[in-house]
């Protein structure tokens, strides 16, 4: 990384926290999203709104919009996204386990290339 | 479905970037990071943290129309399309180097959403009843 030393026990911190909240978050939002007891339209919007899941999601969202404000604070732009490349295999992983997502070859070769990618972007 | 994902993508794309180049303006506004009261009065007190705050919103309801259908792990890389976007905002707004290695970076990301892209073409060929079976 072209600028580990730049790396800050806090901003560590904030890291590590923005994939786990991230990685949470995703998965709530699946698991509300994907629920086909919902329905379509506002009955779907209501039903999400008195179910669980889309709360965590919410909750996962507004504490990860604080962390990524301090985050990006200490860290430019294209470095913060460097280290979110490692979210993007986490959440393909869990969506893999939780939700029996297939991981079929053209599946797989997509998403190295876009986490590549978004390394690649953070390094250059 | 098609049309669906392309639609959905796009608008997100336009939310995320939105979203974070308010992020990157407040940020740059508030330092320096705090855990106080201060920190979070200097964040609210400018107006780029409610660009950021309407970017969020509109991603955060067009995510969820997306993820009715989209499974989660493809939807999630397929997101960062905005990184080429930033990439290219960034550049022109921030003065940040288009290098090489980016522009590479950036073909990397299109490619490998173009192969997402093809995947879910297919798995929409043979119904995928994995997708929504296993969301219960």
């Amino acid at each position: 990384m072209s600028a580990g030393d730049t790396i800050t026990p806090l901003a560590a911190a904030l890291w590590l926290a923005n994939i786990v909240l991230d990685t949470v978050g995703q998965l709530a939002f699946k698991a509300a999203a994907g629920d086909e007891r919902a329905g379509d339209g506002i009955a779907r919007w209501r039903y999400m709104a008195t179910h669980p899941w889309l709360w965590l999601g919410v909750g996962c969202y507004v504490l990860e919009f604080l962390v990524w404000i301090a985050f990006l604070s200490l860290l430019p732009l294209s470095e913060g996204i460097l280290l979110g490349s490692i979210n993007i295999v986490a959440i393909m992983l869990a969506g893999r386990w939780l939700f029996g997502e297939k991981l079929t070859r053209l599946r797989v070769v997509g998403m190295f290339l876009v986490a590549l990618g978004v390394a690649i972007v953070g390094i250059g | 479905m098609r049309r669906f994902y392309l639609v959905g993508f796009l608008l997100l794309m336009c939310f995320d970037t939105l979203a974070q180049i308010s992020f990157k303006y407040a940020g740059n506004h508030a330092l320096p990071v705090e855990a106080n009261l201060a920190w979070l009065l200097r964040v609210f007190g400018a107006p780029w943290v409610y660009g950021a705050i309407i970017g969020y919103v509109g991603a955060f309801f067009t995510w969820m129309a997306l993820l009715k259908h989209a499974p989660i792990g493809p939807a999630f890389a397929a997101s960062h399309l905005e990184v080429v976007s930033v990439l290219i905002l960034s550049a022109w707004l921030f003065g940040d180097a288009l290098t090489p290695a980016r522009l590479v970076g950036a073909a990397l990301i299109v490619a490998g959403i173009v192969c997402l892209g093809v995947a879910e073409d297919r798995a929409a060929g043979s119904a995928e009843p994995a997708d929504s079976a296993a969301t219960h």
